[in-house]
């Protein structure tokens, strides 16, 4: 054939086989007791030389130590439909992120790892710009999350519906709320779909936490943090969901407690 | 040529992470390679599928499905994700760009690796190919003992992580899988531009990342339980199998000491002599990188292995070529 390359491919082979017979012999002078050392241990254990085992062994431990990650502390965080079981969530989830790929409303994001590393990638929902309606635009009230997951990380449990499913606590911070200064401010009261919120005489929003469900709609539409020069010292927006925990206690941040609240 | 395929490789890749990428912009319902799929239809990641169910106790249909279907695909195609739609090979292309000049088909992945696998090889095959040649010409690849790999490393990190999923609840290797960390790093970097989402993962992922891909150059030959898993269904996989033309390669039609389908091998398979190699054709990538480089393309890879030609018709063509 092409007699140029046949000729360059026998050179090469040629070096090669130099090469490997420098390589025999300087390992046979240098180094013949652990060479035959590791020879006879791959004998022994008929599959694996010691390297390998080593390797293996080594990473075993590694993922056996990354399971202990468990015990280290993680935060409570609002989870989509479907996820309210933590327990289930957390041993079931991958982190494959197709449920925040899937939510027509890009309220599905991955939990930051400052929420604990064992959350980290795990779904959460944050309400900056949209709220969870259930998909019931996009879907008919079946939301997508907990229909594509693909390993029942979020699965509604049978009768599960948009009112029974509590997501969270919606919480009003009223010294960062403008209504509370009385400015007049009632985009929450306006925005919630279940008829959770009331105004009092002076028109101030009151959360009605036995209906609220945690969609996060009064949320998405607070305009405290935006107008941060009026609230002074806010971290979050006036109005925010928080989880419930097991006891279906409201988990309130520490900027409730601390001091210039 | 040889070039093309490792391009062909490259923009494989880059394709499905762009693939991706768009479903994450459009709410597609794609998912990500650890769940691919449409809607509520996925193939999930074997190791996501077996975790999740050890975690959790439960018995998940998709997952079983989604098993099964995987395995499938692994008989039919062997551990040719690994070679062409993998995120990693590529990120660890990364290295290529800084340190030492890229050789020639930068490919040379895991240089020494392949200089010591191939040194064994020649040094034995050159003692043995005379006693050898002979049979190997009869049979030559097709019909040698089929060669059952060896465990390795990768198989102890594979048990280590569903043991470890067993035991503490949660699917343990997920945390740190470079797969799903790649796309998790692209997700956040369209947050932190979307929506302003700052957080330290957009740190700690790429750091993670790093450790595995360029630190442990030899993640997918030395640690990937994914690839562990692949190689353990690889052993029924027939399909794709490199198989050499008796009457073109060098070996056994001039008896010349080629060894250039070994050295190029990423997994340093000896596809001449399948039986000596340091690993078994069950971890076979389906790179076609020896095929791409024969120097007399002796190599194919046919969907089905093929009945042998009578060989005397096939060498006097050979020859008549040559001549």
């Amino acid at each position: 054939m092409d007699s140029e390359k046949l000729q360059d491919t026998r050179t090469e082979a040629t070096e090669a086989i130099e090469a490997a017979e420098a390589e025999k012999t300087a390992a046979a002078g240098a180094s013949q007791p652990t060479a035959e050392g590791s020879e006879v241990a791959s004998a022994e254990g008929g599959l694996l030389d010691r390297r390998s085992l080593m390797l293996g062994a080594g990473g075993a431990v590694v993922m056996l130590g990354l399971g202990g990650l468990q015990f280290v502390g993680s935060e409570p965080i609002i989870r989509p439909p479907g996820g309210q079981d933590e327990d289930r969530l957390v041993s079931a989830c991958i982190r494959c992120e197709k449920c925040y790929e899937i939510c027509p409303r890009n309220v599905i994001a991955p939990t930051h790892i400052e929420a604990g590393i064992l959350n980290m990638r795990t779904p959460t929902l944050d309400f900056d710009d949209d709220y969870c309606d259930w998909c019931t635009e996009e879907n008919g009230g079946d939301p997508l999350c907990a229909k594509v997951c693909p390993t029942t990380a979020l699965a509604l449990p049978a009768g599960a519906d948009v009112l029974n499913t509590i997501i969270g606590k919606a919480v009003i911070k009223e010294d960062w709320c403008l209504a509370y200064r009385l400015i007049g401010c009632r985009f929450c009261y306006d925005a919630c779909p279940y008829e959770a919120m009331t105004l009092d005489e002076n028109n101030r929003p009151h959360v009605l936490t036995d209906i609220c469900n945690g969609c996060g709609a009064c949320e998405s539409v607070c305009v405290s943090l935006q107008n941060g020069s009026i609230s002074s010292g806010a971290t979050a927006r006036a109005i925010v969901v928080h989880p419930l925990d097991e006891a279906g206690q409201i988990i309130l941040p520490s900027y409730f407690t601390g001091e210039g609240a | 040529m040889a070039k093309n395929n490792t391009r062909i490789r490259i923009i494989v890749a880059v394709a499905v992470i762009a693939l991706i990428t768009i479903g994450f912009a459009t709410n597609g319902g794609i998912g990500t390679i650890s769940a691919f799929g449409w809607s509520d239809i996925s193939i999930l990641c074997p190791l996501g599928a077996l975790g999740t169910m050890l975690a959790s106790k439960l018995f998940v249909p998709r997952a079983v499905i989604a098993l099964v279907i995987v395995i499938v695909l692994i008989i039919l195609l062997g551990r040719a994700f690994c070679a062409w739609a993998c995120p990693v090979p590529l990120l660890q292309r990364i290295r290529g760009l800084f340190g030492k000049p890229a050789k020639p088909d930068a490919e040379a992945a895991d240089d020494e690796n392949l200089e010591t696998a191939g040194a064994d090889t020649t040094a034995s095959g050159i003692a043995a190919l005379s006693a050898a040649e002979a049979a190997s010409l009869k049979g030559g690849c097709g019909s040698c003992a089929e060669k059952r790999g060896k465990l390795d490393s990768r198989h102890f990190i594979l048990g280590g992580s569903l043991l470890s999923a067993a035991i503490f609840g949660f699917p343990v290797f997920c945390l740190v899988c470079p797969i799903g960390l790649t796309f998790a790093f692209i997700l956040l970097v369209m947050r932190l531009f979307g929506s302003g989402d700052v957080t330290w993962s957009l740190v700690i992922i790429p750091l993670i990342l790093i450790v595995e891909l360029l630190v442990f150059r030899k993640w997918c030959s030395k640690l990937c339980p994914l690839a562990a898993f692949m190689s353990l269904f690889g052993f029924l996989n027939r399909t794709f199998r490199p198989q050499i033309d008796d009457s073109k390669c060098l070996v056994s039609a001039k008896g010349t000491s080629c060894t250039i389908c070994a050295k190029v091998c990423p997994e340093g398979i000896d596809p001449r002599r399948p039986e000596e190699s340091p690993v078994g054709m069950n971890e076979c990538t389906k790179c076609r990188e020896c095929v791409v480089n024969c120097p007399t393309q002796a190599l194919k890879m046919p969907l089905l292995p093929k009945a042998k030609l009578p060989a005397g018709n096939d060498n006097d063509k050979q020859e008549e070529q040559a001549a």
